[in-house]
């Protein structure tokens, strides 16, 4: 026979509807939203990684000065043990919005193209774009494109495998899809294009595979790369697995997950505790019939179970609900996330095991831990101490005195935060994690517009044109300099840090140059926590040459990892000839510069490329952890301030009784807890601001380049001030539940 | 007249399940008298203290200290009745457990604009070397006169004892019987205390027994004796 305590279930459910639903909703929505984040990361993640065999992604591209001829086409295939394919691209500048067009030709053997919607194109004046390309500029199938001598119609949205992330260049800082963009064109369309911007790219395949692992792809790479130099002169080369344009988007997928996890399993512990105080708190009230069962033969086990129910049965419900959701309605929206970054192929929602796992397995265990120790711990004691409404496990409590100088009603209130401490440390630390949450929410979005601003203000000059031979120009102002990269040793992720060779007595970069030793950047110093006086050591990306510099002292520049020499140190260092230059700093256009002669041009947009990048993928996703975190303050502290309110009921009662006035009992009962909250709210700004400065480096580290995490006064007094906001709901909440509480009937319940 | 209650019923429940707990009450209760309102249990006298305390509302009839009625007063109107004009002291003495003896009789005293002296009442109570404990840490005779402190403290007009000595043993009973009537011989406040004892009729100056919601019998006590001599 069941047990009849099982019908009681329906009964607490009712009578506490709006604390079961509250909770309710929110392990729906924290499982939901997690659920949906896994899934559509997984199903993306497993899409992606089916792209490299389905679209035989190359195993890397170089691309040279000319043409290559057969000769030195089948050479390089030769000795390097590879297949090439032609992988020629021409870019051009859009008209009417401001954008770089990328056009390859057909691609059918290498590099394969997901066409998204329409049609490939076929004629000459046809073309398919990236789709991401194509929302960012409001182009759709008909649209038409003007770029220099020619008008392209769209027939196709599509996706190139080997730009899932749009970096323009492989040095690039970010990816930018708004204006930076990639399509295909049929091989007579191509061939219509002027002939003066194409690029001769070449991919390769190695005719033994793809190789096992990033070390054995970088040895095949080293020695590839001396091949093709003995017959080719190269102007780029970039392996399949350091091409970010390639990479990024798999590797961002796998990073975002501890973050979320650990938020969902810090959330459900704490919701888990609540549920753990409020059976502990029915446990109390229950003393006298839980020691009748127990005299009349209830084990131990069935009394812990039957208690154990109803949470769990509370978080079932809501995991499976917030997986059904999280598959269809949270999925597609969590997908977004990624969808608005990057150009990615197309994908079918899977079962994802681990969405499974973390999202139901182990918030279950978490919260069956939780509950099975505090239950096990109160029903170990005997049914007489139950009988006896005797439930203190450290016996008979002492009070600790308090200076009889404090006025009765603040020594009452002290009384209450001493008496409730458990419930108030977790309302702090609730506090702590919902402040954090919400800062996030808040600071992002202008943590890089003041990104923005701070490398709009320095930067070394409006324009840094990039040479690919030596070239002169009469255009005045214009400064000479050198400029290489290089690549960070010993650290995780080995990141490009650019070298440059500053003119002494430069207009630009003004520098000190009487001592030995280099300049950092001011973004290379705060991301490393260099200081002056260190080391630092660099390599070359392309050989084993490593560089040690001694750092003199710092260059205010936020906009890019960086070091700055004289020019002439530059040139010995580098052994390069002692009128070597291959950029200009100016703060005007060098237009006479033919364009085929600059590799590359570095204005303000490409500076805050990242920053504006990030905006548009994730800024409107941040923005709703405002409001996350709205919702998990009010819900803590409310959850946890009722079950003070509940557990003092007929303390409550007897003081209305004896005369004191409605808003005398909130001010010893609600205020405590006003007071501990609007604390915990000033005092854990500062150390969620801490937090969330520290996460925020944690993830950026993996960015190239460096986001100072920088929170103006306001935000953070904002921040507050939305606490405050909430508190005064959840105040306005309690105020009612101090006011329902009955004369009688508390009385009436006296055992 | 000094408590006047007039016509007072009162009913629980609905339908089939509708009690009529008190079926007009009619009652004068002179300023400084000990009433004792005895009955077997569901006779109402719980009801009607709950009533005259304010706590709950008569269906019908009216209450009036020195002429001023209850039953026109909101509820802001009634808890400064309560404030100004009441004290209770309840048989499970529903202290505040989280506050030290001390502190709960000063929880009384903060109602009023001239409360006796805590301490002093403290040692008139006995409890003095007791008052930093809590009331976890006391007896139920010594937790019940923290109650009679609390309730006496801001010294009311009217002490309410519901079953003040319903959980106490013969001799603490006596006890706090012996405290209330110096509180009442002290200070002068009128005590209406509603037992099952019928020896406790004893000490009162006034005595009424109820049953079924109404009274059956209302007389001064002649032979009033003191409540060290009660014996039951």
């Amino acid at each position: 026979m069941k047990s009849p305590l099982i019908r009681r279930i329906p009964r607490e459910l009712k009578s506490e509807p709006g604390k079961q639903l509250a909770v309710f909703l929110f392990f729906v929505l924290i499982i939901s939203a997690v659920s949906g984040f896994i899934v559509s990361a997984d199903s993306l993640k497993e899409a992606y990684d089916e792209t490299f065999e389905k679209y035989n992604i190359e195993h890397g591209n170089f691309e040279l000065m000319q043409k290559a001829d057969e000769q030195t086409f089948s050479d390089i295939e030769e000795e390097g043990d590879i297949t090439l394919y032609e992988n020629f691209y021409k870019q051009e500048e859009t008209k009417g919005f401001d954008s770089k067009l990328r056009i390859f030709g057909q691609r059918d053997d290498v590099d394969r193209v997901c066409l998204l919607s329409g049609e490939m194109p076929y004629e000459e004046n046809e073309i398919a774009i990236d789709r991401l390309y194509a929302k960012n500029h409001d182009l759709e199938r008909g649209s038409e494109i003007e770029i220099e001598g020619a008008v392209l119609k769209v027939t196709g949205i599509v996706a190139l495998s080997d730009y899932s992330c749009l970096y323009e260049n492989p040095t690039d800082l970010m990816f930018d899809n708004d204006k930076f963009g990639v399509g295909v064109m049929s091989a007579k369309g191509f061939d219509s294009l002027r002939e003066d911007k194409i690029h001769y790219c070449y991919s390769w395949m190695y005719n033994d595979g793809r190789p096992k692992d990033d070390t054995a792809a970088n040895e095949r790479a080293e020695e590839l790369i001396k091949d093709i130099s003995k017959h080719a002169a190269m102007t780029g080369f970039i392996p399949e697995y350091s091409n970010q344009a390639i990479h990024f988007s798999g590797n961002d997928m796998d990073g975002d997950r501890t973050s979320i996890m650990a938020f969902l399993y810090i959330t459900v512990g704490i919701l888990a505790f609540i549920f753990a105080i409020t059976t502990d708190i029915t446990i109390t009230a229950e003393a006298g019939v839980i020691g009748t069962l127990r005299a009349s033969g209830y084990t131990r086990g069935e009394l812990v179970r039957h208690y154990l129910v109803l949470p769990m049965l509370t978080l079932i419900t809501a995991a499976v609900i917030g997986n059904v959701l999280g598959y269809t309605f949270f999925e597609k929206y969590m997908a977004m996330a990624y969808l608005n970054s990057y150009s990615l192929t197309d994908y079918q929602v899977r079962f994802s095991p681990d969405a499974f796992i973390m999202t139901t397995a182990v918030p279950l265990v978490i919260m069956f831990i939780i509950n099975l120790v505090t239950l096990t711990r109160k029903m170990k004691l005997s049914p007489l101490r139950f009988l006896r409404h005797d439930l203190s496990r450290r016996g008979k409590k002492k009070a600790f005195r308090l200076n009889t100088k404090i006025p009765i009603m603040t020594r009452f209130r002290l009384r209450v935060i001493f008496q409730n401490m458990p419930n108030y440390i977790t309302i702090v630390i609730g506090t702590l994690l919902a402040n954090a949450i919400l800062l996030f929410g808040s600071v992002f979005n202008p943590m890089l517009e003041n990104y923005q601003d701070s490398v709009s203000d320095n930067m070394l000059a409006e324009y840094i044109y990039v040479t690919k031979v030596p070239v002169e120009t009469s255009v005045s102002g214009a400064e000479k300099g050198a400029m290489l990269s290089l690549e960070t040793v010993g650290n995780k992720h080995d990141e490009d840090i650019s070298v440059y060779g500053v003119a002494d007595k430069s207009r630009y970069i003004r520098i000190d140059h009487s001592k030995d030793g280099v300049f950092l950047s001011s973004a290379y110093r705060d991301k490393y926590g260099i200081d002056e006086g260190d080391t630092i050591k660099l390599k070359d990306k392309y050989s084993d040459k490593n560089y040690t510099f001694n750092v003199n002292g710092f260059y205010d520049y936020p906009a890019s990892l960086a070091v700055f020499m004289d020019i002439d140190s530059f040139r010995e260092e580098f052994e390069l000839d002692s009128d070597y230059g291959n950029i200009y700093f100016s703060n005007k256009e060098l237009d006479d510069i033919d364009d085929s002669l600059i590799a590359s041009k570095i204005t303000r947009d490409d500076l805050t490329k990242t920053s504006r990048q990030l905006m548009r993928s994730l800024g409107s996703i941040v923005s709703i952890y405002k409001y996350f975190g709205v919702i998990m303050f009010v819900l803590v502290i409310y959850l946890l301030a009722k079950i003070i309110i509940e557990k003092n009921t007929q303390s409550i009662s007897m003081t209305k009784i004896l005369g004191y006035l409605p808003k005398e009992v909130n001010s010893l009962y609600v205020t405590p807890t006003t007071l501990v909250t609007i604390a915990a709210i000033i005092f854990t700004i500062p150390f969620s601001n801490w937090l969330i400065g520290f996460i925020m480096k944690v993830i950026f580290m993996s960015y190239p380049g460096y986001f100072k995490y920088e929170v103006s006064p306001v935000t953070l007094i904002g921040s507050g001030v939305i606490g405050v906001v909430s508190y005064i709901l959840v105040s306005l909440l309690l105020g009612r539940k101090v006011k329902k509480i009955p004369l009688a009937e508390a009385l009436k319940n006296a055992e | 007249m000094f408590l006047e209650l007039n016509g007072i019923t009162k009913h629980f429940g609905e339908g089939e399940s509708r009690v009529e707990v008190l079926k007009g009450i009619d009652l004068e209760i002179q300023k400084g008298e000990i009433c004792v309102l005895l009955g077997p249990s569901g006779s109402g006298k719980s009801t009607l203290l709950n009533i005259i305390g304010g706590i709950d509302n008569a269906d019908t009839g009216y209450i009036a200290i020195n002429g001023e009625k209850t039953k026109d007063m909101n509820e802001k109107a009634l808890t400064k009745y309560r404030r100004k004009h009441l004290g209770y002291i309840f048989q499970q003495y529903n202290l505040i457990p989280n506050l030290n003896i001390k502190e709960n009789v000063e929880v009384g005293a903060y109602l009023s604009d001239s409360p006796l002296d805590v301490d002093d009442l403290l040692k008139t109570l006995g409890l003095y070397e007791h008052r930093h404990k809590l009331p976890n840490q006391l007896s139920g005779g010594q937790q019940q006169r923290t109650a009679i402190g609390r309730a006496i403290v801001k010294n009311p007009d009217i002490l309410l004892c519901d079953e003040p000595t319903g959980a106490l043993d013969y001799n603490t009973s006596k006890e706090i019987l012996k405290l209330i009537e110096e509180v009442n011989k002290k200070y002068g406040n009128t005590v209406i205390m509603v037992t099952h004892n019928d020896a406790i009729k004893n000490m009162a100056d006034r005595v009424i027994k109820l049953r079924d919601g109404m009274i059956r019998k209302n007389y001064t006590n002649e032979e009033k004796i003191a409540a060290a001599d009660l014996d039951w």
